[in-house]
């Protein structure tokens, strides 16, 4: 089981809007494929799977605030 | 990093060979029968006069410098003469080449340059295009001067208008050109096409390359010329400007019309003599000049070598070049060999070449040469020579004698007017938007990064008066984007540009979404080059343009230190307010990047007199402050701190408006009301002296707290209002304490206030030693504490409390002694 965590994204970012999810639970993925966009007030980033196998749980929704460190997804 | 260029590892690592081709030197070959052909026997002719008046010109500079006199004038002339005897081919040969409106920039030895590429303008312009230009320049006073003074009708007077215009200005006399404000290194005349001429070696080179970038963008007809020395070879601007020019993107990335080349021409002026190194076989590493094109791009730049003492020879090859310029195929080098006789200045006792050197070479004299060939072509007999000698020399001497009258041509009156100085170092001018530009891309309400903005609260504050997170607020980076794309999408002169730009959006965010808007011709990545950031930015704005340039860290600056201190803050009072240089260079103050990267530079800036300075430390000043720079035609340096990007606006009530405002400059703003000491902060430092303020409270100690927010110009009366009142003052800056512009303010409020104060006004800054890094920085930058320390110890003894700082116990003197 692998989690995928908000990155720390630079000096003074300690949040982030989840900006479009591109995966729903149940799906597989493969290793680097990109799996949701992201939004901090200073950049727009991809995160990508870490890991390949099947999303088992997505814990946040379009619009969400998350904060750095959070895990908002997980792959098993 | 476009997208749409992809770096490809299979080419990268494919075996090749890097081609170079071979570069032409001296392949001039054209006989005198050709050039009569293309330019007819008077042109040729004039090509001869203009060099005589070149050479009498500067010749009676020499004496005047080494005799005291000049045909029985004497004169004691006290500025520099660098004078260009032996190179009057090369000033000549290009100026004849070159059209009215092609714009030429020189260095310290441009006399030459100057006269010759005036000469050509008067020659080609039309008569009443010509009585436009001197009847406009400076009210006509010049031309009613040459009128009155200068009426020999065997002169010309539009020759007369220009060479008196040089001399006055040489001599520093109030009809110059530049009000004697610029003198023998820096006289220049636009209409004529010279541009400034820089006493900093190789400075011309970025300045021309902004002037070509304004003509590229403005689809002019004409080229940018640097005249520079062999000498600016070893300098890091003339490579810097030379990558500028030909910058893989204007082919690859820019859109039609601008997919071409700026039009612009480096011209080395060789004479094989940097002052007194000698570049070939000493200072520098190349064998012949031309060969650094080899390694600037795979057309080499074009480059040829000329040779600098025919005056056709270099005609023929500006023509040439001239031609591939102007349909976008520059950028273009020309190493044009010739010699100086004369001294680096008229002080250089020739200590580093030998007598027969000079001998040698005084057989390539162009003038000798090209007055025989003349002669032996039978274009012109010796009778008509010497009568053109004869009255070149009278011109020149009939110049020479009303210049130098002090009566008749005085410099400015310092008596009557002692600030005029300051009138030119600043013009005051503003220009205002509205209407939206035709090349934008997209609307700025399509794009999600903007539309983004409309979904977040103006104010930083809840209902219930929590602060909100700046991911629901707007930030100060969130305003300072709204000012610069209200007149990115208003301006089409303005341009962008600084390292990472465009797709990143800046290093720090700020202009995020923008190449969505804006097109990349007129918002791009530049290279590491920060110098040439600089100086092309002060070329583009004296050509008609404005530019917002971003260094990225304000450490940087030191980069650009040259651009910044002798470029950027100097033009517009060297030009006696001629050029306006409406430019806004951003610079970020680092956090947590230790010390190259986390310096308050403020005061090393505002000990230049020159360029307005201004340090919001709100989204609201960010953003008025931002759309008056944006306004201002004078150059203003919008110091950032990125500890502050993400701050959200808590100090006025309806937040950061929604629409455009400006916030004027020198107007300092009150951040709390108090009455027992006067706290003035510079930029980030307001947040510290605010914790600090709510801590003095439970003391019973209320202070005012004043947020500088415009360090150049400063208006002291809100300040002095404040400290008749409170008695005491209290400055809190980043800038390291040493030198530090808060030193300035204090000692001035010791000067106006003095009878207002109980004590004597203190500052804390940085203390005197590096940044260090993220986890040590609060040991660096004043904290509330360190505040709070000072505040009690030299104003409140009586009420001290627990020391809570690092500073608590220093001995400033026993620092200093150690030279901290």
């Amino acid at each position: 089981m692998t989690d995928i965590i908000i990155p720390n994204l630079g000096n003074e970012i300690s949040e982030a809007e989840i900006t479009e999810w591109l995966v729903a639970t149940g799906d597989d993925v493969e290793q680097g494929d990109v799996v949701l966009l992201i939004s901090t007030t200073k950049t727009s980033l991809e995160i990508e799977a870490p890991t390949s196998g099947k999303i088992s749980q997505i814990n946040s929704n379009e619009g969400d605030l998350v904060q750095v460190g959070e895990v908002v997804c997980t792959i098993e | 990093m476009p997208k749409n260029i992809d770096i490809d590892p299979n080419k990268i690592f494919a075996k090749d060979f890097l081609k170079s081709k071979e570069l032409p030197i001296h392949q001039y070959q054209k006989s005198i029968d050709d050039e009569l052909k293309i330019h007819g026997k008077e042109n040729l002719k004039e090509v001869l006069r203009h060099m005589y008046i070149v050479r009498e010109f500067e010749n009676m500079l020499n004496s005047f410098k080494t005799t005291g006199s000049y045909k029985n004038i004497n004169y004691t002339y006290n500025g520099p003469a660098h004078l260009s005897i032996g190179q009057e081919a090369a000033a000549v040969g290009a100026a004849f080449a070159l059209k009215p409106e092609d714009k030429i920039f020189g260095s310290h030895r441009s006399h030459g340059e100057m006269i010759a590429k005036g000469l050509s303008a008067i020659k080609n312009l039309r008569r009443d295009k010509i009585n436009s230009i001197m009847q406009y320049y400076n009210g006509g006073k010049l031309i009613s001067y040459v009128h009155k003074n200068l009426n020999d009708k065997e002169f010309n007077d539009a020759e007369m208008f220009l060479l008196s215009g040089v001399l006055a200005e040489i001599f520093m006399r109030e009809l110059g050109f530049n009000k004697g404000m610029g003198g023998s290194m820096h006289a220049f005349f636009t209409p004529f096409g010279t541009f400034p001429n820089n006493a900093i070696v190789g400075g011309s080179s970025g300045i021309a390359m902004g002037a070509a970038l304004h003509a590229h963008l403005n689809q002019e007809e004409s080229i940018c010329i640097a005249n520079l020395g062999d000498g600016s070879t070893g300098c890091g601007l003339v490579w810097e400007s030379m990558n500028f020019s030909s910058m893989g993107q204007y082919k690859n990335l820019w859109p039609e019309p601008y997919n071409k080349n700026p039009p612009m021409l480096f011209c080395f002026m060789n004479n094989f003599y940097a002052m007194g190194g000698q570049t070939l076989g000493e200072t520098m590493s190349w064998d012949r000049l031309s060969r650094i094109a080899t390694g600037v791009n795979s057309e080499q730049m074009h480059a040829e070598t000329i040779n600098g003492s025919d005056p056709l020879s270099v005609a023929d090859a500006i023509i040439r070049k001239r031609k591939l310029l102007i349909e976008g195929n520059g950028p273009v080098l020309l190493d044009i060999e010739c010699y100086r006789y004369s001294g680096h200045s008229t002080t250089d006792t020739n200590a580093y070449r030998s007598r027969d050197e000079i001998k040698h070479w005084k057989f390539f004299d162009p003038i000798q040469q090209y007055s025989k060939k003349m002669i032996e072509a039978g274009i012109i007999n010796k009778n008509e020579l010497n009568n053109m000698i004869e009255k070149v020399q009278n011109q020149i001497e009939y110049l020479t004698s009303k210049v130098v009258d002090r009566e008749l041509t005085p410099s400015i009156d310092f008596e009557k007017n002692p600030t005029i100085i300051g009138d030119f170092t600043f013009n005051k001018k503003v220009i205002s938007v509205s209407t939206l530009t035709s090349d934008l891309l997209q609307n700025e309400g399509e794009v999600n990064q903007m539309k983004s903005l409309q979904k977040k609260s103006r104010f930083g504050k809840s209902e219930e008066g929590s602060l909100l997170s700046g991911m629901r607020a707007i930030t100060l980076r969130d305003s300072l984007a709204e000012a610069i794309i209200y007149h990115l999408s208003r301006d089409k002169s303005l341009i962008a540009y600084g390292e990472e730009c465009r797709d990143w959006g800046g290093a720090f965010g700020v202009y995020r979404g923008f190449s969505d808007i804006i097109p990349i011709n007129r918002l791009f990545n530049s290279p590491i080059s920060e110098a040439a950031i600089v100086s092309t930015a002060i070329g583009y704005a004296i050509s008609g343009g404005r530019a917002i340039i971003e260094l990225m860290y304000s450490d940087f600056i030191g980069r650009a230190g040259d651009e910044i201190f002798n470029q950027l803050a100097k033009w517009q009072a060297m030009s006696a307010g001629e050029l306006n240089l409406p430019i806004v260079l951003r610079a970020s103050i680092g956090s947590k990047y230790g010390a190259q990267h986390s310096q308050d530079w403020t005061s090393l800036l505002t000990h230049i007199p020159g360029l307005s300075i201004v340090y919001p430390a709100t989204p609201y000043d960010a953003k008025g402050l931002m759309a008056s720079s944006l306004c201002s035609n004078d150059p203003t340096i919008f110091f950032e701190s990125q500890r502050l990007y993400d701050k959200v606006e808590i100090f006025t009530e309806n937040g950061v408006p929604k629409n455009y405002y400006t916030v004027p400059f020198g107007k300092a703003v009150k951040r709390r009301s108090g009455k027992d000491i006067t706290i003035l902060t510079i930029g980030a430092s307001l947040y510290a002296a605010l914790d600090a303020s709510i801590e003095l409270l439970n003391h019973d100690i209320d202070a005012e707290i004043i947020d500088a927010r415009s360090l150049v110009p400063f208006d002291y009366g809100m300040l002095l209002n404040s400290v008749k009142l409170t008695g005491r003052l209290l400055i809190v800056s980043e800038a390291v304490e040493r030198g530090s512009f808060a030193n300035t303010i204090a000692t001035n409020v010791s000067k106006f206030a003095f009878k207002n104060l109980k004590a004597s006004p203190m500052i804390i800054g940085a203390p005197n030693w590096i940044a260090p890094g993220a986890d040590m920085e609060k040991t660096y930058s004043p904290q509330s504490e360190d505040i709070l320390d000072l505040i009690f110890r030299d104003f409140f003894p009586e009420k001290r409390i627990n020391k809570r700082g690092l500073r608590k116990d220093w001995d400033f003197i026993d620092l200093a002694k150690k030279g901290l």
